[in-house]
């Protein structure tokens, strides 16, 4: 009897110190947060701050529900002198709208000072990078443009047919944002003319773009931007370009100031089209502006 | 001897249900917990909500244990504000997270059912900064469930979160804050 109160009193006490076991809350509450973040999607967040870099497209598509008033302009060149002062007196400008459909797929129109130009593009986000139950290393977005130009043609009796004034434009935008300071993007990207001065350049030219952002403080980063045209993919006389610059970022502006050697801010004419050099001090000032008008608001979560 | 041994495992049985019914559940749970916020400008007037609230109730020890992914805040007044909060005010790339985590100042028995106005003491942590708050409570508890209702405010300034002085007129520094809650047994 002695020996069976023993052997209850033992199951007792190991049945009291199981269910008396310290209940560690705070390590709950963390398991549970990361099964929760493990069976959701998180897509990531703003790998650049605005649509463009600062000629070309970025790999973010204009949210949904949200215009966007765009104005790019671009001073003349730095090697102009004290008499153009430094370029400020001379422009070249493109003003456009972009709008968003989707949170992944957005079109925009537009019109440039360069060769009386209009342009029309579509812009869509096949794959965001994300973390959780979905790992997606990358962001990758397709950008199909239409650009026309309405240069008036000269009076030289040659007959030109409509289709001379018409270029398109396809990029993949591979992008990832390796940390909240630091996004990456490569551009790979092909412009076709209809026509061509010579025979000897194709009508498909491919050019491989490069740019990078690096925040510097919450609402200001560096941003740079490269266009490497590849080995016989050019038309004559023209040069790579590059564009350098800061982006200022205000309640609902994005405000972006650079220095580049292109004129144009259409895909044909500042990727296959740059003729300014660097060294030659063929250094356009410039500036984008972007207002943000909230045409559709974000959906809510239902009320209770 | 069969006897005895009958009787043995009488106890063993009787012993182990006694320590299994001390056993019952003592901590009730969520993982989708509601939180409503609201800042009311002179300009303009925000609001978000997020439906990812987890927490944890120990009804024993009455201590307790709350966290939500600033992440699943979505309403706001547009997509670029939405991105601006998580960005530049929130910075949930490097604190994803606000919790709360402290101890229930009366002593309510949560195992009876019952509708308790109490006061709940903790650290209160968002971007990154912890504060010692006292946020009053409404607990009831019915059918196995503990329902929470609380209604507190949070002060941009004390979490180190600046207004520009372009939004000052659209964003309020006092953000009033409305947790709604259904715990389960875990």
């Amino acid at each position: 009897m002695k020996k069976k109160l023993l052997t209850a009193g033992l199951f007792f006490f190991i049945g009291f110190s199981l269910s008396a076991q310290e209940v560690d809350l705070d390590k709950m509450l963390d398991d549970e947060m990361e099964k929760k973040k493990k069976s959701q999607v998180e897509l990531a967040a703003a790998t650049f701050k605005s649509t463009r870099i600062i000629n070309g497209h970025s790999v973010e598509s204009t949210q949904k529900g949200i215009l966007d008033f765009r104005i790019q302009h671009r001073f003349g060149t730095l090697n102009q002198g004290a008499y153009e002062f430094f370029g400020l007196d001379n422009a070249s400008m493109r003003i456009g709208f972009d709008y968003g459909l989707s949170d992944r797929l957005s079109i925009g129109i537009g019109r440039s000072t360069f060769g009386k130009q209009f342009d029309g593009f579509a812009k869509y986000r096949i794959l965001w990078q994300s973390t959780g139950k979905k790992n997606m290393p990358i962001s990758l977005t397709w950008v199909s443009s239409l650009m026309l130009q309405s240069l008036r043609n000269p009076d030289d009796g040659i007959k030109r047919n409509f289709s001379d004034r018409v270029f398109y434009a396809h990029q993949a935008i591979i992008a990832r944002k390796f940390s909240p300071a630091f996004s990456l993007q490569l551009m790979p990207t092909m412009v076709h003319y209809n026509i061509v001065p010579t025979a000897t350049v194709p009508n498909d030219l491919f050019a491989i773009g490069s740019a990078a952002r690096v925040k510097l403080t919450n609402s200001i980063a560096l941003m740079g931007e490269y266009y490497y045209q590849l080995p016989n993919n050019k038309l004559p006389g023209t040069t790579n370009s590059l564009a350098l610059g800061v982006d200022i970022e205000t309640g609902g502006h994005v405000f972006q100031l650079q220095f580049t050697n292109s004129t144009g801010m259409t895909e044909r004419t500042f990727i296959t089209e740059t003729t300014g050099k660097w060294g030659d001090g063929d250094i356009h000032f410039g500036f984008n502006i972007s207002r943000v008008f909230t045409i559709k608001k974000t959906k809510e979560l239902p009320q209770q | 001897m069969p006897y005895k041994i009958i009787s043995h495992f009488a106890i063993i049985i009787l012993t182990v249900s006694i320590s299994s019914f001390v056993n019952t559940p003592v901590v009730f749970e969520t993982t989708t917990g509601r939180i409503d916020f609201k800042s009311v400008a002179k300009l303009e007037i925000i609001k978000a909500s997020s439906a990812e609230l987890v927490g944890l109730i120990d009804i024993d020890k009455l201590n307790f244990s709350f966290s939500v992914n600033m992440r699943s805040f979505k309403g706001f007044n547009g997509a670029l504000q939405q991105e601006h909060f998580y960005e530049k005010y929130i910075e949930t790339d490097i604190y994803p997270v606000a919790t709360y985590k402290g101890k229930i100042i009366e002593e309510p028995d949560l195992s009876k059912s019952g509708t308790y106005a109490v006061r709940t003491k903790g650290m209160f942590t968002l971007h990154g900064i912890s504060q010692e708050r006292i946020i009053k409570s409404e607990i009831t508890v019915k059918d196995n469930k503990i329902t929470i209702k609380s209604s507190f405010k949070v002060f941009l300034a004390e979490h180190n979160i600046p207004i520009p002085k372009v939004v000052n007129q659209k964003l309020a520094n006092e953000i009033a804050v409305d947790v709604n809650a259904v715990l389960i047994p875990r």
